[in-house]
């Protein structure tokens, strides 16, 4: 009897985690399969399959919105951003880790600080900020919040992992006559990698799906980045939902490809941000 | 140790300033702006009238942001119990010796977590739809066409409705932080208290729940900051909408600034929003440590 009950009670867990695991991936399939109906096919019933499998929308949105440049703006906010984060956090990480000096503890506080603050208190008075410097609807416009606000994150992170390099390579690279400038970007930064690359991945998913500053900063269309653009096609498609979908499914898509390539990595360098962070 | 690397104060301070400078830019001054801005009466053009603190104490006052606040507490209770409880039980099961496709489990649950709010809004939008909407349509297949009803209009209901997806977008990653938290521990402790007969329950509660104490202060931190700040979910779905039903504070901090523009009232509102937060997320993480040690002391 008890072993009928164990038996019972591992094929109950079984069927709960599959019945989740449906549930987070059905929504995407969903959008997916929907995508490839006409307006009529689907309100005639929203869950049943499509009869054909066409790419009708996919083709004749790419044609005609402006999706493509906005997938362009996002990625090139993407990979700006990135740089200037590693390369600024890596610097600041390395020596707020390895040296002392006055004001050390008050600059790791300072950018703890921009951990907890939520970012919707400064939107605002960013807004006059950009507004009143000219800064705001230029191509360069999302680089200068996106950076700042990845910062701390990289900060504390190659903090930490410096930490953990020992300090002898250091010390050996001086007494060989390698300059600081040298030991830190040729030396020090390599040693680096994986956790250079961790950041660059948690940072990457965050900028791809920013939202509030990309609204508030950016107002012309050409500049839009993807997760803005999207709620434009609300309002055009609003009784178009196979359209809407396949524009959610075109903006989802590099976030998606990413993902289940390098699903294990991902996770692993999320984890680290947040228990870190 | 500098003293061997040898590097002059000037250095280090040249190479951080870029760094410090652009951060600051971002955090800084916008924070001083908001604090300058929320004392006079100001609605984005030339004419500014100092005001002193009316703006601040007129925020405290005002019932829309009271509101406001209730749904952000209310979201994040939700969002607690939602998202850490069902993740802390579904790591459970995963931990587990029979459970089948372990790695694909794990991959799913984090997917929704690598998507947009505005994409996570607008199929949840899609679900609660009137006309066409997954919800209603399954009601109606089932012949319950008369619990069908426009639901995000529904203002006892809506909060919750939004919460939904919250819960569901981020259960993967507190999966994931607990998951990880768990493979820390040494599986013999696991085993031993199978031999001394503790069931899943009690060996959840007992034994795995204070051995990663600390992932989970770590997850309750994040997840009273992250709904502190939920805007985009909201945005997307409900406008805050019906009336203030599902409002929260940056909702209402952006409509008040960007649509009625009252851009003092709204900076005035940003500090209080600032403030509140430090706050909150000070005062989890003290009472998460003060209780954690408590039953340290008892056991």
């Amino acid at each position: 009897m008890k072993e009928i009950g164990r038996k019972i009670g591992i094929a109950a867990q079984n069927i709960i985690l599959l019945l989740f695991s449906i549930s987070f991936i059905f929504p995407a399939i969903w959008l997916f399969y929907s995508s490839m109906k006409d307006k009529a096919e689907f309100y005639q019933s929203p869950i049943a399959l499509p009869k054909s499998v066409n790419f009708d929308h996919y083709i004749s949105i790419l044609k005609s919105s402006n999706i493509t440049s906005w997938i362009l703006n996002t990625v090139r906010n993407s990979v700006t951003t990135l740089f200037f984060t590693i390369l600024l956090g890596f610097i600041i990480g390395y020596f707020l880790s390895r040296h002392r000096f006055r004001g050390r503890r008050f600059l790791y506080g300072y950018f703890l600080l921009g951990m907890l603050v939520p970012v919707h208190a400064l939107m605002v008075p960013m807004y006059v900020l950009f507004t009143k410097l000219g800064l705001h609807n230029h191509w360069y416009t999302l680089i200068l919040p996106y950076t700042a606000l990845s910062l701390p994150i990289a900060v504390f992170l190659v903090e930490s992992y410096v930490q953990s390099i020992p300090v002898e390579i250091e010390e050996a690279a001086a007494i060989d006559g390698s300059s600081i400038h040298r030991t830190l970007f040729q030396i020090i930064m390599p040693v680096c990698k994986p956790i250079l690359v961790a950041i660059g991945i948690i940072q990457f998913f965050y900028i791809w799906n920013e939202f509030t500053f990309g609204l508030i900063l950016v107002d012309s269309e050409a500049l839009m980045t993807v997760p803005v653009g999207l709620t434009l096609f609300r309002g055009r498609f609003s009784t178009d939902y196979p359209r809407m979908m396949t524009a959610m499914i075109i903006s989802m898509l590099p976030a998606v490809l990413l993902y289940f390539g390098f699903s294990k990595q991902i996770m692993k360098g999320m984890v680290s941000g947040a228990v870190k962070g | 140790m500098s003293n061997c690397l040898n590097v002059k104060k000037r250095t280090i301070f040249l190479y951080m300033l870029p760094g410090i400078f652009w951060y600051s830019f971002i955090i800084l001054i916008p924070i001083c702006l908001a604090v300058y801005y929320g004392m006079y009466d100001w609605s984005g053009g030339i004419s500014m009238t100092f005001t002193g603190l009316d703006n601040y104490i007129e925020v405290l006052k005002d019932p829309v942001f009271i509101q406001s606040l209730k749904n952000n507490i209310f979201l994040t209770v939700v969002c607690l119990i939602g998202q850490i409880g069902i993740a802390f039980a579904l790591a459970m099961m995963l931990n587990g010796r029979h459970i089948r496709f372990k790695g694909l489990h794990r991959t799913v649950s984090y997917f929704p977590a690598v998507l947009s709010a505005v994409v996570i809004g607008f199929i949840w939008s899609m679900i609660y739809d009137y006309n066409y909407g997954l919800i209603n349509t399954f009601l109606e297949a089932i012949g319950k066409s008369e619990l069908t009803q426009a639901w995000l209009n529904n203002k006892n209901l809506v909060l919750l409705l939004a919460a939904l997806p919250l819960i569901w977008q981020y259960i993967g990653y507190y999966l994931i932080i607990i998951m990880s938290a768990l493979s820390s521990v040494d599986p013999q402790i696991f085993e031993m208290a199978e031999i001394d007969g503790a069931t899943g329950f009690k060996r959840a509660i007992h034994i795995t729940l204070p051995l990663i104490k600390n992932s989970l202060i770590v997850c309750v931190t994040l997840c009273i900051a992250g709904n502190m700040k939920i805007f985009d979910h909201i945005y997307v779905m409900t406008q805050g909408g019906p009336g203030a039903a599902s409002s929260v504070m940056a909702m209402y901090a952006y409509k008040t600034s960007f649509l009625s523009f009252k851009m003092g009232y709204g900076s005035a509102m940003s500090i209080v929003i600032l403030i509140i937060c430090l706050v909150l997320v000070g005062a989890s993480q003290g009472l998460m440590q003060y209780f954690t040690r408590e039953k340290e002391g008892r056991a």
